[in-house]
């Protein structure tokens, strides 16, 4: 949300050299696909950072936007439709979703779009479970043909971890160049008060409406990735836990702060796992952590950094 | 007088349950004067600007700005037919820069699609080229512009204010509604917020403002309506209205006998 400093692109260089890096260091399989998977959270993090990070709506249902670009795609390859259909059939699938969720909602107050997508999540989520013959119900689909655009595609988790690095900077660069447009401050004027957004020219329904639109296509094109890219999906990897999750994600790692949704995405993707010999005393663990975060730096992890910036900078 | 006033209001009425706040006012603004809405608290000042600017409608009435019927319709279209206002509990955007929230404003005449904005074509940029100088220069005015790229809620509660109406005028508006906008201000900042106005109204934007300290009111004033229990008691030139024996009462008389 801080204006834009020249300084910053030295550390996005700095953080790309280090993610290009990392297939070096780490060559267990299962470290490359745990990560990939964070670079997908991270996605569906910086959408929901459109509609609730910047425009200030509560939304629950990213994890299901998420889960209908997943199917969407599994369901389309296995019919045999070519790859290259189904970005495409993701993001018409989920903007038909959010424009049918956001078009009643966003005359209403926050609440309720926090309720509705709610709903929304678990209408997706009985769905997928009961309708079985297409969506395979809770043991979900396997063997999901892979990325493929006219015979070429990434062979291999490695691969797959740098076409998702490079989607993710791209997702990045169309969030950055949102945020600093007419639309990325409309968005955050709605927040900070609707009101003065409208008096001052702001049609805050139509840019609530496209912040919850952009956020679900950000959802949608992860999914379509994920199924590709993991070839095998199923109902809990896109449920209520899974969107109080990416919430929490955003939360943590920096409301409204690019940096922070990737940061709470990646922390809250690996932790888990770092902290599996903890079994059950995670749970307790990763509670008093958000606890600890949103008590001390109300900002988020992201915060941190830029706060320990400004005391360098008032020491120099 | 210019013969067809820039704000025409009749029979403005708004209740709030039994309340009647606003009592069939009838409001006449001329093109590029200063008009003060004054009156005792709570006699429907803030509910009739509330009404002008679409922030909470009226029940009844006809509101016509610049020839344009206005009853009813959504703020932000009415921002676009040239009125802005500031608030009287401060409402700026805490989350964005001292610029960027003038930008916001700035935005009102340059509409653009998602897809200039990402592909930032020639035509993105050159809307923004157009919002940051318009921007730039609505902070000129009210003498913020070294503090641009400050985070809004790093200004003092005086320069705040001075930033609403930098942000009221980023959008170019014929009129300039102001609420209170000395509140909270000492002597030296009001009187610089004065010498604004008068600037404001040599450029050809018609002000109307609500006020609770009517001295500092009736210098720059060139009408003055007075309301009192949401109804239209007087209106008319300062000197006038001073001398208006239900204004006198409405102040004065029960100022005694609260006292």
């Amino acid at each position: 949300m801080k204006p834009p400093k020249m300084n910053s692109w030295p550390i996005l260089a700095a953080n790309i050299a280090a993610a290009l890096a990392v297939p070096i260091v780490a060559h267990d399989g299962y470290i490359i696909q745990l990560l990939n998977i964070a670079i997908l959270n991270a996605i569906v993090v910086l959408g929901l950072n459109f509609v609730t990070g910047w425009a200030g709506q509560i939304n629950f249902g990213q994890a299901a936007f998420y889960g209908l670009g997943a199917y969407t795609t599994a369901i389309a390859t296995k019919a045999g439709l070519p790859w290259i259909t189904t970005p495409f059939l993701s993001v018409i699938v989920v903007m038909a979703a959010s424009l049918m969720l956001g078009l009643p909602t966003m005359r209403l107050r926050t609440y309720y779009l926090a309720m509705t997508t709610i709903g929304f999540g678990e209408i997706i989520r009985l769905i997928i479970v009961h309708w079985e013959p297409v969506t395979g119900g809770t043991s979900g689909l396997r063997a999901i043909p892979g990325i493929s655009i006219f015979g070429f595609g990434p062979q291999g988790q490695i691969q797959h971890y740098y076409l998702l690095i490079a989607v993710l900077l791209l997702a990045i660069l169309i969030a950055a160049r949102v945020r600093h447009s007419v639309l990325g401050r409309a968005m955050i004027a709605t927040r900070d008060s609707e009101i003065a957004a409208e008096q001052s020219g702001v049609d805050t329904v139509r840019t609530k409406l496209l912040a919850f639109m952009i956020g679900a296509v950000y959802a949608g094109l992860a999914g379509c990735l994920y199924a590709s890219s993991i070839r095998f999906i199923s109902p809990d990897s896109f449920s209520g836990t899974q969107a109080i999750l990416l919430m929490t994600m955003l939360i943590v790692g920096g409301m409204g702060s690019i940096a922070g949704c990737i940061i709470g995405a990646v922390a809250l993707t690996i932790l888990p796992e770092a902290l599996r010999f903890l079994g059950q005393w995670y749970l307790v663990l990763y509670g008093l952590g958000v606890i600890a975060v949103i008590v001390l730096a109300p900002g988020g992890l992201a915060s941190l950094a830029s706060l320990s910036q400004a005391r360098r900078a008032s020491v120099h | 007088m210019n013969p067809e006033p820039i704000i025409t209001a009749r029979g403005v009425t708004r209740r709030f349950g039994g309340l009647v706040a606003l009592d069939g006012i009838d409001l006449d603004v001329p093109r590029g004067v200063v008009q003060a809405i004054i009156g005792p608290n709570g006699s429907g000042k803030t509910t009739l600007l509330n009404a002008l600017s679409g922030a909470s409608h009226a029940d009844t009435g006809s509101i016509r700005v610049g020839g344009h019927e206005i009853f009813r319709l959504k703020p932000y279209r009415i921002a676009r037919l040239g009125l802005a206002r500031t608030f009287q509990n401060i409402r700026i955007f805490e989350n964005l820069s001292v610029i960027e929230n003038v930008k916001v404003a700035a935005a009102c005449n340059s509409p653009t699609s998602l897809f200039n904005i990402l592909t930032a074509n020639a035509r993105h940029r050159h809307s923004e080229a157009d919002i940051d100088r318009n921007a730039r220069e609505a902070l000129e005015i009210v003498g913020l512009a070294h503090r641009a790229n400050d985070r809004a809620t790093q200004l003092p509660y005086a320069q705040q204010r001075l930033l609403e109406i930098a942000r009221a005028l980023a959008s170019k508006p014929n009129v300039l509604l102001l609420d209170e906008p000395a509140a909270g201000m000492n002597m030296t900042e009001s009187m610089t917020l004065l010498d604004t106005i008068a600037r404001l109204k040599n450029s050809g934007i018609t002000i109307l403002l609500v006020e609770h300290n009517v001295r500092l009111v009736m210098g720059i004033s060139d009408r003055v309506t007075v309301l009192d229990f949401g109804k239209k008691i007087a209106e008319g030139a300062p000197s006038e209205v001073q001398r208006n024996p239900l204004v006198i009462e409405a102040y004065l008389g029960r100022r005694h006998r609260h006292a």
